[in-house]
C-alpha cells in the first residue's frame, strides 16, 4: 500500500472513532505509523503482546482501539490472542504488515509469511487483505466487526523490496 | 507473610477501586479474599496484567488503578516497565507479590531473589518504588502514597503459600462485562 493511501486510511479510522493505535513498528506500515505519530494517537510498545494488553485496558475503559504489528509479531502473539482477546471477546482490530508475501522477500520471512492466511484461519480470526484499491471498504468491514463486539484483522501485504 | 494475607490487608484499603490481577494463584487468591465487580481477573496471557492496567490508567486518569502482579509475570514482560515509565500514568499503582518462584507450576525459581525488580522500575522512571515484607509496612506505605503521583511500584516479598484457593468460578464474559459496567 502506498503512502497517500496509508495516510488516508489512518485518518479514516480516526474519524470513525478509533481512539488508540498501539503496536510495534513495521516497515510495511511505516507511512501509517509516521502519519499517526503526528496526531499523538499512537503508542509504540516493546512487544506485540504488550500492545495487545494495553489495547485491552483501553477497551475495558470503552475506548475503541487498534493494534498494529508485523506478521512475525502476530505469530508471537497467538496465545495472547486466543487466551485474552478471543476468550473474553474483546472487539480489537489487528492491522498486520505481511512480510513473506512476495516470493523473494528476506529469507527469515519466508516460512511464516507463507502460512499467514492459514494461521489466521486456524485461530478463527476473520481477516481481509488490504490494498490500494479496496482499503476503505475493508476498513468499513473491520469497523462494523468491532461495533458488533468481534475482533478481526486487516492484513497489508508488503509489495515492495528495499 | 503469604500472598493471601498480603491481599487481605491490601483489600481493606483498596476496597472497591479497580484491580487488574495476574494469572495463576494471584487472581485465585484475590477472588477468594474479596471477589468484586471491579476486579479484572486475567486468567490467561501471562505477563500482561501490567499492560492491561496501563491501558486502563491512561483512559481513566481520575481513578487510581491497581495492578496485582507477580515476579514471574513481570519478568515475562519487562518491557512493560519501560512503557509505563515512558508514559508516566500518575494514577497507576503497580503491586508485585514477589516469592521468587513460579508457585503455580511447582515452585521453580524465577531469579528475583538475585535481581531486584524494584530497582529496574526505579531506573525505568517510576516516581516511587518500595520494597516491603510486613503487614505493618503495607499499611504505612498506603498512608504515604495517598497524595503521591505515580507510577508507583510496591514490591511485597512474600513466602510460599500453603495450598491453593478455589478456581475463579465466574466466566470471562462476566468478568469483563461487570468490570466495564463498574469502572
Amino acid at each position: 500500500m502506498t503512502k497517500n493511501f496509508q495516510d488516508e486510511m489512518f485518518d479514516f479510522l480516526s474519524s470513525k472513532g478509533i481512539k488508540n493505535f498501539v503496536g510495534v513498528p513495521d516497515s510495511t506500515l511505516k507511512q501509517f505509523i509516521s502519519h499517526g505519530l503526528k496526531s499523538k494517537k499512537i503508542i509504540i510498545t516493546t512487544r506485540e503482546e504488550e500492545a495487545i494488553g494495553i489495547a485491552v485496558g483501553m477497551l475495558l475503559a470503552k475506548s475503541p482501539s487498534l493494534v498494529f504489528m508485523q506478521n512475525a509479531g502476530f505469530a508471537n502473539s497467538l496465545s495472547t490472542i486466543t487466551s485474552l482477546i478471543q476468550l473474553y471477546k474483546f472487539p480489537l482490530i489487528f492491522l498486520i504488515g505481511w512480510r513473506g508475501y512476495l516470493k523473494n522477500d528476506a529469507p527469515e520471512h519466508e516460512k511464516i509469511g507463507k502460512i499467514q492466511p492459514e494461521l489466521l484461519k486456524t485461530i478463527n480470526l476473520d481477516y481481509k487483505v488490504v490494498q490500494n484499491k479496496n482499503w476503505k471498504k475493508m476498513c468499513e468491514w473491520a469497523l462494523k466487526k468491532s461495533e458488533k463486539n468481534n475482533s478481526c484483522a486487516l492484513v497489508i501485504p508488503r509489495e515492495f523490496f528495499d | 507473610m503469604i500472598r493471601k494475607e498480603a491481599i487481605e490487608i491490601l483489600l481493606e484499603t483498596i476496597s472497591m477501586e479497580p484491580i487488574v490481577s495476574a494469572n495463576g494463584f494471584i487472581s485465585r487468591d484475590l477472588f477468594n479474599v474479596h471477589d468484586k465487580s471491579t476486579n479484572f481477573y486475567m486468567i490467561g496471557s501471562m505477563g500482561l496484567s501490567s499492560s492491561i492496567g496501563l491501558g486502563i490508567a491512561l483512559k481513566k486518569p481520575k481513578k487510581r488503578i491497581f495492578i496485582f502482579d507477580g515476579d514471574g509475570n513481570i519478568l515475562m514482560n519487562l518491557g512493560s516497565l519501560t512503557t509505563i515509565g515512558k508514559l508516566q500514568p500518575k494514577n497507576l499503582i503497580h503491586i508485585i507479590f514477589d516469592n521468587s518462584i513460579h508457585e503455580s507450576t511447582g515452585g521453580q525459581p524465577t531469579g528475583s531473589n538475585v535481581i531486584p525488580i524494584e530497582k529496574i522500575a526505579k531506573v525505568c522512571n517510576y516516581q516511587y518504588t518500595f520494597k516491603i515484607s510486613t503487614k505493618k509496612e503495607i499499611m504505612e506505605i498506603f498512608k504515604k502514597i495517598k497524595k503521591r503521583s505515580g507510577p508507583i511500584l510496591i514490591l511485597i516479598k512474600i513466602d510460599k503459600g500453603n495450598g491453593v484457593g478455589e478456581r475463579i468460578s465466574r466466566t470471562p464474559k462476566n468478568i469483563k462485562e461487570e468490570f466495564m459496567k463498574n469502572l
